[in-house]
C-alpha cells in the first residue's frame, strides 16, 4: 500500500464492533469531522485485543494506537472489557521502559451512541500524536534488507 | 547434622514412593552445579545445598505430570512451584516439596569479573559468608554479598514458602520490601537513551530461546507462538524487530505471573539483562494490583480476572 | 485466490469526497486481487446483481465491498455472495463512509484513507476461510422463572400458543406482589379479582407444570437445551392428597408463626395456606414454629388431616428439566426502609410500609379491611404517607425512582378516605411522577375529591408524643418547617431487586446492574432478551416496572421465545472460537476467563485439552487473547487475520506467502 504522504501520521485503532465502532459510525452519520490519520480495525470486543497486536503495531511502525471500548458495565460479552482495561493498562505503563513514549498508545470507552464523545477522542488522540511527531523506527536494522522493501500494494 | 545431610536423609526416607526427585548435583567443575535427577540413594547422595544451585528445578514439573516428583527447592524456586500449582500446571498431590533456607546463589558473570579466567576451577567452598574459588593455583575469597545474584539481595523469600518437609533454621529477609530502584534508575534516562539501549541489547540476541526454555512458567515449550506461523507472529528473520518482538511475547505473557527467579536472564548466553522487563511489568502490576505472583497458591493471576470497580485505574482520565 | 473489490459511490455519499475510481484503480494493484471496479450503489439491487456477475464472470473467490459500515449492510452482502455460490464468510467491507467520506472534505487524504482500508480489508479477505453454520435440534419447552404477574402473563402465552411451560415460584403461592395488593391504580379494581382468574388458568392449564415453593439450583447448556436443576423445598405435607381444605389450620396449636404473606401484619399458624386464594391452594409446615419439630411431639395436623397428607420426615427434592428457553421474571422486593433511623421504622410499631398497609386495606387481609393501628387496633384519623423511602437516594445507593410509589400512594390515599370517611391523608413527597395513561389524572382526583394533602419536601424526622406521632419535614413550596400530627405513618418503601438476583443472573450467565436488576440486550431495541442467546426478561427483574409494563414485558418475553421456537432447529453463529488440539496445553486459562462457560476440559487420550461448545460460545474472543500458545483461535477474528490488518498498515516486512 502507498505510505500516507503529506502530514499524516499512521495512527491504528482497534475498535469493539458493539459500542466504539458504532460510536464512530454514529459520529459519520452526524457528519462530525475528525482527522485522517486513524485507520480503524474492527475486533468483536476489546476483550479480544492481546496487547501484543498494540506492541506489534508500535513496532511495526505506527505512531500511535488507539484502542476503544463499550464502557465499564455494558460489555456486550459482559466481561470483555473489564479484562482488557487491566491487560491494556499494564501495557500502557510497560511501554516507558522499552522507550516508547506511552502516549503514543491510549484506551478509552465510547459507546454506540457517543458520536460527538468520539469525535473529540479522535481529534485528541490525533493532535497528542501530531505534538509527538513520527515516531522513531523501532525497529530498522541495517542488516534486514527486507524491511526496506515493501510487498506490492 | 548439617543442612545437606538432613536433606538428604528427608529425600531417602521418600524416596520409595516417588518416581525421582529434582535437585543439584555437581557439574563439570566445582563451580558448576548443574540439575541432579535423583531415584535411588546412591542419586541422593550426589547431592549439593548452597550458593552454587542456581537452577530453578521448578522448570521441569510441567514436563513431568502424572509421575510423582519429589522437588529440592530454594525459596525463590519455592514461588515457581506455587505459580505452577496456582495455574493447575501441576497436581500438588503429584509433588512433595523439600525446602531449605537459601542465604543466595552466586552470579557467574560477577565471580568471572571478580576473577578474570575461569577456565580451570580447581576447588569450590562455602566458608561462613564467604565463597573460597581456588582456580589457576590462586585462592580467592569472594565475599558471597558481592557475587550474590542481584536478586538474592532484595529477596523477602530466602525460606521455601510451601514444602513438604522443611530442614533448617529460617532465614529473615534480606530486605523489607522490594522497592524497585533498579528500574526507577534505568527510568531515568530519556526516552531515546532507553530505545537505544534497548535496541543494542536485542540486536545482540541469537534466538537461542535459552531464556524461554530455562523459564519455570513458559509452559507452551513445541508450540511457543514465536516458532509458528499459525498464528504467525514473527518472522524467522535475524532483524532486531522480530527478536525484539519475541521478548515482548515473553514479557507480557509472563506479566503477573513472573516470580523473578531471573533464570532467563541467567540462562541468556549473551547477557541480555531480561529480567529488568519482567520487573519492570511486576512493579506496575503491584502498583496496580497489590499483587505479586507465586505467593498464593489459591490466587488467581491478576490478567485473568478483573475488578468491576477497580482501584488504581483511571482509565477515564485520559 | 482471487478477490473482487467494488468501490461504492453511495451516490455523492462517498463520491463526493472520495475519488472511488482512483481507489480502485489502487486495489487492483493490491496482492490476489483480479478484479476492482467502483458501483453506483452496491446496496442496490443492480450493484448487488454486479457483484453476482463479477463473481461468475471472473472466478472470483472472495469480495471485497468499499462502501458504508459492517454495522449496516454486512448482513445484505454475505447473502450477495450466497447467491453468488460463495461461502459468505469470504467476504469484508471497508468502512469508507462512515470513517472517511462523510467526516471530511478533504479529497486527497480521503482517498488515501478509503485505499488504505481496502488494503486491510484485502489483508483480512485473503486469510479468511469459509465458515459453515451448524445447525442443532431444540426442545421446545420453556422455563418461566417467578410466578408474579409478568411470569404468569408469560406462561400463559406461551401455553396457549402450544409450548409447555415449567412455572417456578420461589414462595408457596404463585400471584407475586400484585397478589398481596387490595386495589390497584389508576382504575381502582380489585387486585386478586383481576389476577385470581389468571393464577387459576396457570393452575389448571394442561401445558403448564408448576412447581411452587422450589429454586432454581442450577443451569447448564445453551439456548434450545438448557438443563435446569430445579429444588422442590420440603413442605412436610404432601402436596399430592393435601386438598386445601384447611381442617389442619383451625387446629394447629401453634399460632404464632411469621406470616410472610402478611407481610407480618398478622401471625398464621406453623401449618399454613398463605392465602385463601393460594394457587396451589396447599397447606405447608413451618418448621420454625411446629411443634413436632420444635418440641419433637405434637401430630395434630397430622391426626386431623381427612386425606393423610403429613409427611414430617419429607425431604428437599432436586428435579431436573430439559428447555429451550427461560424467562427470568423474579420480580422486585422492598427495600429495607429500617436503614432510615428518623423515620423510626422498625422502632415504632405504628410506622409501617405500603404494603404492610396494603394488607390492611385487604378485605382477606389480616385486619378483615380494616384499617387500625398496630400499637392499639385504634382507626386512626390522621395519616402521613411519606414518599422515596429507598428512592432517588443517592446516600443510601438508591440513586433510581422505582416508578410506582407516587402512584400506589394517591390510591392508598383515596382508599383511606373510602374505608374511614372522617381521616385526613398527608403526603411528603419529592416529585410527582406519574406518566402512565389516566395516572395524572388519578393524583389529582386524589388531590381535589379526595383532599389528600400533598407537602412538597422531605420528612426530617418522626418522633412519637403521647400515642401519636409528629412527622417533621420540610415544605420547599412554603419554604418552612411543617410539623404533622400522625396517628399511622405509611412508607412508601422503595424497589429494589429480589433477593438472590445476582446469583441466579450468574447461574443463568446473565448481566446484572449494580442495583442487581438483569440488564436487557438493548434498552430501547431488546428489551426483553438478554445476551445470553435463550434467556429472556419481564417484569421487575429488569427494573421496577407497574402492572401493565410488567405484563405487557410477559408478553413480549412469550412472543420471542415463540418465535424462537417456531424453527425446527436453530443455527449457531460459525464465528466462535476453535481449540488447535495439538497446540493446546491444558492449562485451563480460556475456560476460566470465558464469561459464557462455553469452553470445558475434555480428556484427550490422556491429556487435558480444552473444547469450544460452539452453540455456547458468542465469539468474543477473550479466549483468542488469554491463550499464550495462540491454540484457541476465535474464527475470523483469528490472531493471523488480525496481524495481517496490523502489518498492512505498519507496513512491516508481509510474510510470504507459501501456498
Amino acid at each position: 500500500m502507498p505510505a500516507s504522504a503529506g502530514s499524516e501520521l499512521r495512527i491504528v485503532g482497534f475498535l469493539c464492533n458493539w459500542c466504539s465502532y458504532g460510536g464512530a459510525d454514529t459520529a459519520g452519520v452526524g457528519r462530525f469531522t475528525q482527522p485522517t490519520d486513524l485507520r480503524i480495525i474492527r475486533v468483536p470486543c476489546s476483550g479480544r485485543i492481546d496487547p501484543l497486536f498494540v506492541v506489534k503495531a508500535l513496532m511495526g511502525g505506527a505512531d500511535g494506537v488507539l484502542v476503544s471500548g463499550c464502557h465499564p458495565r455494558d460489555c456486550h460479552y459482559s466481561q470483555g472489557n473489564f479484562y482488557a482495561r487491566r491487560r491494556l493498562e499494564v501495557l500502557k505503563r510497560f511501554l516507558p521502559t522499552l522507550g516508547i513514549d506511552p502516549k503514543r498508545f491510549e484506551y478509552t470507552w465510547v459507546s454506540a451512541s457517543e458520536g460527538q464523545r468520539w469525535q473529540s477522542v479522535v481529534t485528541k488522540f490525533t493532535e497528542q500524536i501530531h505534538a509527538l511527531g513520527p515516531a522513531p523506527n523501532q525497529c530498522r536494522s541495517a542488516q534486514a534488507p527486507q524491511e526496506a522493501e515493501r510487498s506490492a500494494g | 547434622m548439617s543442612v545437606i545431610d538432613e536433606l538428604k536423609s528427608a529425600i531417602k526416607a521418600k524416596l520409595s514412593e516417588l518416581d525421582l526427585v529434582i535437585g543439584w548435583g555437581p557439574g563439570f567443575d566445582p563451580l558448576h552445579a548443574t540439575p541432579l535427577f535423583m531415584r535411588c540413594e546412591k542419586d541422593v547422595d550426589k547431592l549439593l545445598w548452597g550458593p552454587l544451585n542456581v537452577h530453578n528445578p521448578a522448570t521441569y514439573l510441567p514436563g513431568l505430570k502424572g509421575k510423582k516428583v519429589g522437588v529440592v527447592v530454594k525459596g525463590c524456586d519455592s514461588r515457581s512451584v506455587i505459580e505452577l500449582l496456582q495455574e493447575k500446571l501441576v497436581k500438588r498431590e503429584e509433588l512433595v516439596i523439600f525446602g531449605a533456607p537459601c542465604a543466595g546463589v552466586i552470579d557467574m558473570g560477577k565471580v568471572r569479573r571478580a576473577l578474570g579466567d575461569l577456565d580451570k576451577v580447581n576447588a569450590v567452598s562455602i566458608e561462613g559468608d564467604n565463597v573460597v574459588v581456588t582456580a589457576g593455583g590462586k585462592q580467592h575469597t569472594l565475599p558471597l554479598a558481592e557475587v550474590a545474584a542481584d536478586k538474592c539481595g532484595r529477596c523477602r523469600y530466602h525460606n521455601a514458602l510451601i514444602s513438604d518437609v522443611f530442614v533448617g533454621e529460617h532465614l529473615p529477609p534480606s530486605v523489607e520490601q522490594d522497592d524497585y530502584a533498579d528500574v526507577e534508575a534505568f527510568e531515568s534516562q530519556s526516552l531515546e537513551e532507553r530505545n537505544a539501549y534497548w535496541k543494542r541489547e536485542m540486536q545482540r540476541c541469537i534466538r537461542c530461546y535459552a531464556c524461554r526454555n530455562a523459564c519455570p512458567l513458559c509452559v507452551c515449550r513445541d508450540h511457543c507462538i514465536a516458532q509458528s506461523r499459525d498464528p504467525h507472529w514473527i518472522g524467522q528473520g535475524d532483524n532486531v524487530g522480530d527478536k525484539w518482538m519475541f521478548q515482548m511475547i515473553h514479557a507480557q505473557h509472563l506479566a503477573g505471573r513472573c516470580t523473578e527467579c531471573g533464570e532467563c536472564q541467567r540462562a541468556c548466553p549473551v547477557g541480555i539483562p531480561l529480567l529488568a522487563l519482567k520487573r519492570k511489568l511486576n512493579k506496575e502490576i503491584k502498583e496496580l494490583f497489590d499483587y505479586e505472583a507465586g505467593v498464593d497458591p489459591n490466587a488467581c493471576p491478576p490478567l485473568q480476572s478483573f475488578k468491576v470497580e477497580e482501584e488504581h485505574i483511571n482509565e477515564r482520565g485520559w | 485466490m482471487k478477490i473482487g473489490v467494488f468501490v461504492c459511490h453511495c451516490g455523492s455519499n462517498i463520491a463526493g469526497t472520495v475519488d472511488t475510481a482512483k481507489v480502485a484503480e489502487a486495489a487492483r494493484q493490491m496482492p490476489e486481487v483480479a478484479f476492482a471496479t467502483d458501483t453506483m450503489y452496491a446496496c442496490s439491487e443492480p450493484g448487488q446483481a454486479g457483484v453476482v456477475q463479477a463473481v461468475k464472470e471472473h472466478g472470483l473467490d472472495g469480495v471485497v465491498v468499499a462502501s458504508c459500515t459492517p454495522r449496516m449492510h454486512e448482513l445484505t452482502f454475505r447473502r450477495t455472495l450466497e447467491r453468488a455460490g460463495l461461502n459468505r464468510y469470504m467476504f469484508e467491507m471497508a468502512n469508507i463512509r462512515e470513517h472517511v467520506s462523510w467526516i471530511g472534505k478533504d479529497m486527497q487524504a480521503n482517498t488515501r484513507k478509503a485505499t488504505d482500508l481496502v488494503g486491510i480489508a484485502v489483508e483480512k479477505l485473503r486469510r479468511d476461510k469459509p465458515l459453515t453454520a451448524k445447525k442443532f435440534d431444540i426442545c421446545k419447552r420453556v422455563m418461566v422463572i417467578g410466578g408474579g404477574v409478568a411470569g404468569i402473563q408469560a406462561a400463559l402465552d406461551m401455553a396457549e400458543g402450544g409450548l409447555e411451560v415449567v412455572l417456578v415460584e420461589r414462595s408457596a403461592t404463585i400471584g407475586g406482589k400484585m397478589a398481596k395488593l387490595d386495589k390497584t391504580f389508576p382504575t381502582v379494581d380489585c387486585s386478586s379479582c383481576i389476577l385470581g382468574p389468571k393464577m387459576v388458568d396457570v393452575s389448571q392449564h394442561p401445558n403448564i407444570t408448576l412447581y411452587a415453593y422450589s429454586e432454581v439450583e442450577s443451569v447448564s447448556g445453551f439456548v434450545g437445551n438448557f438443563d435446569v436443576k430445579v429444588r422442590r423445598k420440603a413442605r412436610y405435607v404432601n402436596w399430592e392428597a393435601c386438598t386445601g381444605c384447611g381442617l389442619c389450620m383451625e387446629k394447629c396449636p401453634s399460632k404464632k408463626a411469621k406470616d410472610d404473606f402478611n407481610e407480618q401484619i398478622g401471625t398464621t399458624t406453623a401449618i399454613n395456606i398463605p392465602s385463601p386464594q393460594a394457587i396451589p391452594k396447599k397447606a405447608k409446615i413451618d418448621p420454625e414454629f411446629c411443634r413436632q419439630f420444635t418440641k419433637g411431639k405434637c401430630g395434630v395436623c397430622a391426626k386431623i388431616c381427612p386425606s393423610g397428607a403429613i409427611e414430617y420426615d419429607q425431604q428437599d427434592e432436586v428435579v431436573g428439566e430439559k428447555v429451550g428457553a427461560i424467562i427470568a421474571a423474579t420480580g422486585f422486593d422492598l427495600f429495607d426502609y429500617t436503614r432510615y433511623g428518623e423515620y423510626g421504622g422498625g422502632r415504632y410499631p405504628d410506622v409501617i410500609t405500603s404494603i404492610q398497609y396494603e394488607r390492611m386495606l385487604s378485605a382477606s387481609g389480616p385486619t378483615g379491611g380494616h384499617i387500625k393501628r398496630p400499637s392499639d387496633s385504634k382507626e386512626p384519623k390522621s395519616i402521613v404517607f411519606v414518599q422515596c423511602v429507598g428512592s432517588r437516594d443517592k446516600s443510601i445507593g438508591r440513586p433510581y425512582c422505582s416508578g410506582f410509589c407516587c402512584m400506589y400512594t394517591a390510591k392508598q390515599a383515596i382508599l383511606t378516605k373510602d374505608h374511614i370517611p372522617d381521616s385526613q391523608s398527608y403526603v411528603f413527597y419529592m416529585d410527582i411522577r406519574a406518566p402512565g395513561k389516566n395516572y395524572d389524572e388519578f393524583t389529582r382526583r386524589g388531590m381535589e375529591e379526595y383532599g389528600t394533602q400533598y407537602i412538597r419536601g422531605r420528612v426530617s424526622m418522626i418522633y412519637p408524643q403521647g400515642d401519636k406521632y409528629i412527622v417533621r419535614g420540610a415544605d420547599t413550596l412554603l419554604g418552612t418547617q411543617v410539623e404533622v400530627e400522625a396517628d399511622l405513618v405509611v412508607l412508601a418503601v422503595g424497589a429494589e431487586s429480589s433477593k438472590g438476583s445476582p446469583e441466579l443472573a450468574e447461574k443463568l450467565r446473565i448481566s446484572y446492574d449494580a442495583y442487581g436488576f438483569f440488564m436487557e440486550s438493548h434498552p430501547k431495541l431488546k428489551p426483553v432478551e438478554t445476551n445470553t442467546a435463550g434467556v429472556y426478561l419481564a417484569g421487575s427483574c429488569q427494573g421496577p416496572k407497574d402492572i401493565p409494563s410488567s405484563v405487557g414485558q410477559g408478553s413480549a418475553a412469550a412472543a420471542k421465545v415463540l418465535s424462537l421456537f417456531s424453527r425446527s432447529q436453530l443455527e449457531s453463529d460459525p464465528q466462535v472460537s476453535m481449540v488447535d488440539i495439538k497446540r493446546c496445553i491444558g492449562c485451563g486459562k480460556c475456560i476460566a476467563t470465558c464469561p459464557f462457560g462455553a469452553i470445558e476440559a475434555i480428556d484427550f487420550r490422556g491429556q487435558p485439552k480444552a473444547q469450544v461448545i460452539e452453540t455456547v460460545c458468542q465469539g468474543c474472543g477473550i479466549c483468542t487473547a488469554t491463550c499464550p500458545q495462540g491454540a484457541i483461535q476465535l474464527q475470523h477474528f483469528t490472531d493471523n487475520q488480525i496481524l495481517a490488518e496490523v502489518n498492512a498498515l505498519c507496513q512491516q516486512a508481509l510474510e510470504v506467502n507459501f501456498e
